[in-house]
């Protein structure tokens, strides 16, 4: 970005703010941030948050999904200059004892198989997955399949990720009743 | 109900249900992949590579000018085909692993098929990498710069279909291979007839009923989401590669050869990687060549990504088998005759593997009670993307056609299709019935319901007035066991058992997703059973880095979990015979007087105590103990466990939808060594065999060559939203040679799907559908409601 030069003083354009992870990131055009970028390769490239991944980079597969303001969006569709000002949560935000991350990390039992496999898709999902039971505590099982139906997971683990949605909201249930 | 196996003996570890090793890495976003670790913040000085790639289904670069491109500010190097170090490469092809183990140059497979060019000047498909490649600051820099690259192609005329291409007068793709576009015999597939036993032409005619049937099976891709990449640097101490490449030593391989270094300048670092489904195993492998290249000639990181539209780089062999299958009126089989085409694209890589190697291993293991069987298979090359290996590899297609021919002749006779299927197939070393095959078969049919829902072609009961049920199965040999792999070589593993008695596990394998790293950690738990340790005290190394790892064991043929399984178990059989001698001396005892059970010593003769071993170890050197065991497969002849699939779909007659409602997965696996895992293989493989099934399709604009939809919205993969119920089956019948006689489970996964689909689709509605996908239209077609 060019900067706008008068007489005698450099002004820089304002900074962006960015509220990420609850914290304040304050970016100017010298940080790199190009009008085009994505909030996915800000995350990524810029910030080092791999947690966000980029399969397809159009809006296709889940991956890349991050909470905005408490909504799950894809970040590869978001431009980084509209995210500015708006709160993101990625997966590395969440709490190291996130129900959700549990859940999946732990699915195992007869007849679902596990709610993942290769792992690439997961972080799209957690965040799909976290964005709906923060919106809807006790889903359905349509509830869920609609909610996650825009995430690929190619290792077809989809019977255990709703097993893992189902499980993650009943601990999320438990941890509020207690 | 879901239903937990009956474990054939119950043990401590192996065939658990429990979580992956890996959930709470992956779970949390955590799980390191090549491509985390290529992210511009973390790599200072990294360039990005992009390569030409043809606008052309088949054409020639008469001339290049890259003088523009090469002076766009960032772009800091432009590689082309007219580079003597480029010029200078020699002619490769896929096959630097014959599946399963690492080849050199003069041994590689399919040497008669060289016919890849590193950045060629000759583009056979719309998007071949041909000419040049540019290293820049920025990936849209390194794609503005390609735009300006001028080439002067010379239009050739291509050919899509194989039938045209094996005409007289259709364009050559590979004349330095052949004068037609028939790839010749060679020494791994074999001769066009490749398989032919007794007299297939007597054998139909000395038949009561002949069925006949072609099927079609299209050009699905793996789409792993981890696209394929590598980050390489080459400085003095030689070329290190971060890639997601799956097989960690034979890339190092395949860069020392072609690049001509030593192998021991050459590192390959492969951490976990986010799906593979055979995507790996290609010919597309050039790309680490010019990225090494531009790094040798830039003197900084460069990253070579494929993007998803680029990831569509290889897949399945789009292929048509006409089939005969003669029997006598009491439903024995006489003869069976195949005969097929399969279109290998534009490079022949590895496709002969699908179209004559796993069939000639069915013939064996499947069609061994048949006494007259022939096979004719012929590769053909086309412009369009190269086929290449897909889970499921060749058996898929197979499958198809077979299972059509066994529901066709129970039709004819009128006989239950389970009851042919009991009374024909089964492995040379086996008698009949085999009791592999009885017992997936009725189990699956237990649980869909098979006497029940099953009724003549469209004669179930109709549903909201437009919609029919129908049932349906397929089942094929399962793959590999253990007898089958001793073409991969040593199967290496080291374990360490340290003083504080936690363990290392160096397993080398590329965890791609698979769970043999979860196999890996309950059979090395099982085995190291008697020095009290549980599966959380073991550390399983999950990078493979060819400066330290030994040979990885390369994730091919499922084979990965059982292969390293019986490894351990025989390395911890040292490990018992070290630790005793360490702590003998300790207890004033010579080792032949000891023995270990549950984490202590103990006194054969029963004098003494219990001595734990934690506390030994401690008292000991403190020199952790190693034990490095490597050993090829025993290569026991042990026979073949059976697969199935059994489907129930819904028709919709008005709208050509098909539904399928359930599937029961059934795989007979020796030993299920990690229950979860297993049952998640199972469940999974059918996101890939239902869409292959459905909706997966490449399409083509047959006028330009063009393909359409290369991207995850026109070529649609199924969502959550879009699976049925799935009942997955673990059987333990068959079992092999070895501590667990385990065998693989989850390539076959994908194998019967289809058939068992098209089977209970006709079941259904009564016409046979036999080329996939099954899109509304095709049913609609079938049922005579619209033209075709």
């Amino acid at each position: 970005m060019a900067l706008v030069t008068t007489q005698e003083t450099v002004v820089r354009p304002p900074g962006l703010e960015f509220f990420i992870n609850g914290q304040l990131y304050r970016l100017d055009a010298g940080s790199g941030i190009a009008p085009t970028m994505t909030l996915a390769a800000l995350l990524r490239d810029q910030l080092g948050l791999t947690g966000v991944k980029i399969p397809c980079d159009q809006g296709a597969c889940g991956a890349c999904t991050v909470i905005m303001d408490g909504k799950a969006v894809l970040s590869c569709m978001v431009l980084a200059v509209e995210a500015a000002g708006h709160e993101i949560l990625t997966i590395e935000g969440l709490p190291a004892d996130d129900c959700v991350v549990q859940a999946f990390a732990e699915q195992s039992e007869p007849g679902y198989g596990t709610a993942l496999q290769c792992g690439f898709c997961t972080p799209g999902f957690v965040m799909t997955a976290r964005a709906l039971l923060d919106r809807v505590p006790s889903p359905t099982i349509s509830e869920i399949k609609e909610a996650l139906s825009g995430n690929l997971c190619r290792c077809g683990c989809y019977a255990g990720i709703a097993q893992a949605v189902r499980h993650a909201s009943e601990i999320q249930a438990k941890a509020a009743a207690s | 109900m879901k239903q937990a196996y009956t474990p054939r003996v119950p043990r401590s570890y192996v065939g658990a249900y429990r979580a992956r090793i890996d959930g709470p890495e992956k779970a949390s976003g955590r799980a390191k992949y090549a491509s985390d670790l290529m992210v511009k913040c973390r790599v200072p000085g990294l360039l990005y590579a992009k390569v030409l790639r043809s606008p052309h289904p088949h054409a020639r670069i008469r001339s290049l000018d890259a003088s523009q491109a090469a002076r766009l500010p960032g772009v800091v190097d432009v590689l082309t085909f007219e580079d003597p170090e480029v010029a200078c490469l020699k002619p490769t092809n896929a096959g630097w692993c014959g599946g399963e183990v690492t080849l050199s140059y003069e041994r590689m497979m399919w040497p008669r098929f060289r016919d890849r060019r590193v950045l060629g000047s000759h583009a056979r498909w719309v998007g071949d990498e041909v000419g040049a490649v540019v290293a820049a600051e920025s990936e849209e820099i390194a794609e503005a710069a390609l735009r300006l690259i001028k080439v002067d192609w010379e239009l050739l005329p291509f050919v899509l279909d194989p039938v045209d291409a094996m005409a007289p007068g259709a364009p050559i793709l590979h004349p330095e291979v052949g004068d037609t576009n028939v790839l010749p015999e060679d020494t791994v597939g074999g001769p066009d007839v490749f398989v032919n036993r007794g007299d297939v032409d007597q054998g139909l005619a000395d038949a009561d009923v002949v069925v006949t049937a072609t099927t079609t099976y299209h050009n699905a891709t793996q789409n792993s989401l981890d696209n394929w990449s590598c980050l390489i640097e080459w400085n003095r101490d030689g070329i290190t590669v971060w890639s997601n490449s799956y097989e960690a030593h034979q890339t190092r391989m395949h860069i020392s050869e072609m690049l001509d270094v030593p192998l021991n300048s050459v590192r390959v670092v492969c951490p976990y990687v986010g799906g593979q489904f055979g995507r790996g195993d290609t010919g597309e492998q050039p790309f680490f060549l010019f990225t090494a290249l531009l790094a040798k000639r830039t003197g900084r990181p460069v990253w070579f990504r494929h993007s998803r539209r680029e990831s569509f780089h290889d897949g399945r062999q789009h292929m048509c088998y006409e089939g005969a299958l003669g029997a006598k009126r009491d439903g024995t089989i006489t003869a069976l005759s195949f005969n097929s085409i399969g279109n290998v694209g534009a490079y022949a890589d590895q496709s002969m593997f699908a179209i004559k190697f796993a069939p000639v291993e069915a013939a064996v293991v499947v069609f061994a009670h048949i006494p007259n069987v022939r096979f004719e298979g012929r590769g053909v090359y086309t412009n369009k993307m190269p086929a290449c290996m897909m889970r499921g590899v060749g058996n898929n297609q197979l499958n198809l056609i077979m299972g059509r021919l066994v529901d066709g002749l129970a039709e004819e006779l009128n006989v239950d299709p389970i009851d042919i299927a009991c009374k024909n197939f089964g492995h040379q070393w086996e008698e009949l019935p085999d009791k592999s095959l009885v017992t997936v078969l009725q189990t699956g049919a237990a649980r869909i319901a098979w006497t029940e829902k099953r009724h003549q072609p469209r004669e179930g009961p109709i549903y909201e007035g437009v919609k029919r049920r129908g049932v349906g199965f397929s089942f094929h040999p399962g793959w590999h066991t253990e007898w089958q792999q001793p073409r991969r070589g040593e199967v290496h593993v080291t374990i360490t058992v340290n003083p504080d008695c936690s363990v290392n596990l160096d397993a080398p394998t590329v965890e791609t997703g698979t769970g043999s790293n979860t196999c890996n950690v309950l059979g090395c738990a099982e085995a190291l059973s008697f020095l009290g340790v549980t599966s959380g005290d073991i550390h399983w190394i999950s990078t493979v880095d060819t400066d330290v790892s030994p040979q990885d064991c390369v994730q091919t043929d499922s084979a990965v979990a059982f292969l390293q399984s019986e490894v351990m178990a025989a390395a911890s059989k040292d490990i018992k015979v070290k630790l005793l001698e360490r702590v003998a001396p300790l207890l004033q005892a010579t080792p032949p007087e000891l023995d270990i059970d549950a984490g202590f010593v103990y006194r054969k003769d029963g004098v003494g105590g219990r001595w734990s071993v934690k506390q030994l170890l401690r008292e000991a050197s403190l020199d952790p103990i190693t034990v490095a065991v490597s050993r090829r497969p025993l290569g026991t002849r042990t026979g073949v466990p059976f697969i199935a699939t059994f489907a129930e779909v819904e028709v919709n007659t008005d709208t050509g939808q098909v539904l399928v409602l359930r599937l029961v997965v059934v795989n007979d696996c020796g030993t299920v060594m990690y229950a979860s895992g297993a049952e998640a293989q199972q469940i999974g493989g059918q996101c890939i065999a239902l869409g292959e099934t459905l909706t997966e399709e490449i399409i083509y604009d047959e006028r330009t060559g063009f393909p359409l939809n290369f991207n995850w919205i026109d070529y649609q993969i199924p969502t959550m939203a879009d699976m049925p119920e799935i009942d997955p089956v673990l059987l333990e019948v068959w079992r092999g040679e070895g501590e667990y006689g385990a065998c693989g489970l989850g390539e076959g996964t994908v194998t019967c799907t289809p058939r068992a689909v098209l089977n209970a689709i006709y079941n259904a509605v009564g016409v046979r559908i036999d080329s996939i996908p099954v899109k509304p239209e095709t049913v609609l077609k079938a049922l005579g409601k619209i033209g075709s």
